[in-house]
């Protein structure tokens, strides 16, 4: 079976010089949820913008679906939604056009798109704020547009660059009903977080980064066979202190 | 592999949505800034020139004013159109769509020309006023439109690849394209300046593009017209082929 994301001896030299990714290899199956963890710097959202265009990988290959990201990046792109980590929209547009233009981007018909939109934005509770320009909504707010700017072309393979981060409970659990309702429904989710209940209540598979370097790969039940579970295992692959691993396994 | 028509269009509503917030900027600016040209070099000072090539010397302005206001426009859209996109990050909206390179190009050039087609429209209704608008030519004048737009338009593209900062988006403007199109001959014929400073105007492209203009509306030149064809074309085409190259490697885009 193709997989959903194949990478391979990915490397990310930035201009500066910095090492952003020093060797990634990974495959994610079609209909995997996967946790992709990793403390702040270690790679996880350079690895994340090499294969969805916004960063050239320096070496390496990078297929979607069995399709090139660089040689044919547009068909890999038609394959992808993501929700970075960062806000990158315009402030001043409204929630609205911000969805509206990702659809359009994406070639989406004027009546597909608005059928789409209008789901979505039900779907996000985002009704009373639709036309409320971005800079205006509260961070959750602000965080449920994105989310719905990356289902917008509704993509097989959905990338969440922790997008749970500093949302409220409400909005969190919400969220996580949905994608797991998406993931049952067939799409391939690859999600980023610092948060370990999140990555262990909603992932099959999880890696983890370190230092540009893929250090922990497996099914999820190989982390909660160890005592600490996930956490120890996390906290040991990471090269965090011995007391964390052991204030872990209590 | 088929155009992205519907992404392609998406660039330019959105863009147009843009401009919609800053009406002053976009359209009443430059606007404004050709009225007071109009009026003060072409009626008051123009009021004690004798004729130029049989026209009236606001006429013979007429054309070196729209062709100043066209680069302006151009240069400014794609500048702060780039720049503002890679300052908001908001241009990885377009980086992660599948749009090809050339469509990202061709979406930003579009609204250029579209920018510089209504300023020229707009400036050429305040010289209707004045009663100084001759049209000898109007293939020749959307010529001089579009391919000078694109010329300064792929220019601006560059400059905001490139630039770091909000100031360094003037260096060009302030060092290049203003010295260059006020000494490119809006004001004053070649004839008028003395014998060994006329090499300055013919080897100024500014000149050519307002010949050009000034030869499409009023059917006056000072330059033959396939070297001003053939300099547009190939500067066009120039910082075109530069334009896709960086979007190709990500310079300033995908670093």
């Amino acid at each position: 079976m193709t997989p959903a994301l194949e990478i391979s001896h990915l490397r990310k030299v930035y201009k500066s010089g910095t090492v952003a990714v020093e060797d990634v290899s990974l495959t994610i199956h079609p209909g995997d949820f996967f946790g992709f963890l990793g403390p702040n710097g270690a790679g996880k959202s350079t690895t994340i913008h090499c294969v969805t265009g916004i960063t050239n990988p320096t070496s390496g290959t990078i297929r979607i679906f069995g399709v090139d990201a660089v040689g044919d990046y547009r068909n890999a792109r038609r394959l992808v939604g993501l929700s970075p980590q960062e806000f990158n929209v315009d402030p001043f547009a409204n929630a609205r056009n911000i969805v509206d233009w990702m659809g359009g981007y994406f070639g989406m018909r004027a009546a597909e798109r608005r059928k789409r939109i209008d789901m979505l934005i039900q779907r996000f509770d985002l009704v009373q704020h639709a036309n409320k320009p971005f800079r205006e909504l509260s961070g959750g707010l602000k965080r449920r547009v994105i989310l719905a700017r990356a289902m917008v072309n509704d993509p097989k393979l959905l990338i969440l660059d922790e997008p749970t981060a500093g949302v409220d409970v409400e909005l969190r659990m919400d969220l996580w009903r949905y994608l797991q309702e998406l993931n049952r429904d067939g799409t391939t989710i690859l999600l980023t977080s610092h948060y370990l209940e999140e990555v262990e209540r909603l992932c099959r598979n999880i890696a983890i980064v370190n230092k540009g370097r893929i250090v922990r790969n497996g099914p999820k039940e190989e982390f909660f066979t160890e005592p600490g579970g996930l956490e120890r295992a996390y906290l040991a692959a990471t090269g965090r202190s011995a007391e964390h691993a052991v204030v872990a396994a209590r | 592999m088929t155009v992205n028509w519907i992404g392609l269009w998406t660039m330019i509503r959105r863009e147009i949505q843009r401009l919609m917030r800053v009406p002053i900027q976009a359209v009443v600016a430059p606007l404004i800034s050709a009225l007071l040209f109009i009026f003060i070099f072409g009626f008051v000072v123009g009021g004690r020139i004798s004729s130029i090539g049989g026209y009236r010397y606001l006429e013979f302005v007429l054309p070196g004013v729209v062709m100043m206001n066209i680069v302006n426009a151009s240069f400014l859209q794609s500048t702060s159109q780039v720049y503002f996109q890679r300052f908001q990050k908001s241009i990885e909206e377009i980086l992660v769509s599948p749009l090809s390179y050339v469509e990202m190009i061709m979406g930003t050039i579009s609204i250029v020309i579209l920018r510089s087609v209504f300023t020229a429209i707009g400036i050429m209704f305040i010289g209707m006023a004045f009663g100084a608008v001759h049209m000898h030519s109007v293939p020749e004048f959307l010529f001089w439109v579009i391919f000078v737009s694109m010329i300064f338009g792929f220019l601006g593209i560059i400059v905001a690849l490139w630039a770091k900062t909000f100031e360094q988006l003037n260096v060009l403007v302030v060092f290049f394209i203003t010295p260059l199109s006020m000494v490119g001959g809006v004001f004053n014929t070649v004839a008028m300046l003395p014998p060994w400073l006329r090499w300055l105007a013919f080897g100024n492209p500014f000149f050519y593009f307002i010949n050009g203009l000034r030869h499409a509306m009023l059917g006056f030149s000072e330059a033959p017209a396939l070297i001003g064809v053939a300099l547009t074309l190939g500067l066009a085409a120039l910082f075109g082929v530069i334009v896709w190259r960086l979007y190709a490697i990500g310079w300033g885009l995908r670093e």
